[in-house]
């Protein structure tokens, strides 16, 4: 199973979600398999998914999935240690390893070496942290979402490899918006 | 405490109810303050690159975020602002403790002292220097301006205003 196998399968459990999702082909794929309004694609800021979602799961109740690759989480591997200590209830981060740097060409990443994400994350005090295949991700992350007293941390265990696709072609401001529409803030839409 | 407390005040009037810090020590007395305050939200983050990502986030959420920091924490996260924050036009306040400006004991900081402005500048982040408590009164105004022009903004605070804020 690769990326867009697993975003295909748990794009189900994400559309009540509000959805952070990877800058480059983690956001392009999900474009492409089902763009909604409750999907944040990022166009840039490589490594703050984890963050960026953590901030919205801080400042209002709606669930919250994180999308996050090993190349990511490798750059602001401090942001662990920030979930391992404030994260609330309603915090999921799926980290979706396949050991690559996937969209800049499929480059090893160190996770396909030494490292492991899951002894990360505990070590940096991160509560329920699941290390699973791809095919057990669907069951983990709906258990993540509907447990309403535990944030979360999956780390996805997946296959490298890319399908061929085009760059998203929303403007950012109308990704902002429409996202925030969603959550009832932006009401001119 | 005085200068530090007329700080918050002023942001908490022109909004700001989200707080990061990476910490300083010219910062102290405002963190003090807002660990106590159950008004707003405060937390410590490692590095202010991420502290970005977390501002974006409680902004997409409805907060009015700050992020207080060193100056050497803008040259951290230049690409964050760049991509994120200024992509999205995203209003967050960059409260920044000016190291290296005169009174400063610690050669060192001077380098980044020398290039924060200008740095802030090809930017294009609108700026308040403040160098005496009279400029402090600017700060809500200063902040409401963020959200008018959906920008992130930066507040500068000299060493010497901060110093001897006991």
């Amino acid at each position: 199973m690769n990326r867009f196998d697993l975003l295909n399968k748990i794009q189900n459990i994400l559309k009540d979600n509000l959805v952070i999702c990877n800058i480059g082909l983690p956001s392009q794929e999900l474009y492409k398999i089902n763009d909604q309004p409750n999907f944040f694609y990022m166009l840039g800021s490589m490594g703050l998914s984890s963050s960026i979602g953590l901030g919205l799961s801080l400042s209002q109740n709606k669930n919250v999935v994180s999308i996050d690759g090993d190349g990511s989480v490798l750059m602001n591997m401090n942001t662990l240690a920030t979930i391992g200590n404030r994260a609330p209830s309603n915090y999921t981060l799926l980290i979706i390893d396949n050991g690559s740097y996937g969209s800049t060409g499929d480059q090893r990443t160190f996770t396909d070496e030494n490292t492991s994400l899951k002894d990360v994350a505990i070590g940096a005090g991160c509560k329920n942290v699941v290390e699973c295949s791809g095919d057990e991700t669907v069951n983990e992350l709906s258990k993540a979402i509907d447990d309403q007293n535990n944030s979360y941390v999956i780390i996805s265990k997946i296959n490298s490899g890319n399908v061929k696709i085009d760059p998203i072609p929303l403007n950012p401001i109308t990704i902002r918006d429409r996202f925030r529409k969603f959550i009832g803030i932006v009401k001119y839409l | 405490m005085k200068i530090s407390k007329k700080i918050i005040d002023n942001l908490k009037k022109g909004g700001v109810d989200f707080y990061l810090s990476v910490p300083c020590k010219l910062l102290a007395n405002m963190i003090d303050i807002l660990e106590k305050d159950n008004d707003v939200y405060y937390s410590a983050v490692p590095r202010e690159e991420e502290g970005m990502g977390i501002c974006a986030g409680a902004y997409l959420g409805n907060k009015f975020p700050c992020i207080m920091m060193q100056n050497t924490g803008i040259g951290n996260s230049v690409n964050a602002i760049v991509s994120l924050l200024q992509l999205y036009q995203m209003p967050i306040v960059f409260l920044i403790s000016y190291r290296g400006t005169p009174g400063e004991p610690v050669g060192a900081q001077g380098g980044m002292a020398k290039i924060t402005e200008d740095i802030l500048q090809t930017l294009r982040i609108p700026m308040l220097h403040c160098s005496s408590e009279n400029d402090l009164e600017k700060i809500s105004t200063f902040s409401k301006h963020a959200k008018v022009v959906e920008s992130p903004v930066a507040i500068l605070c000299d060493f010497n205003l901060m110093k001897d804020d006991k």
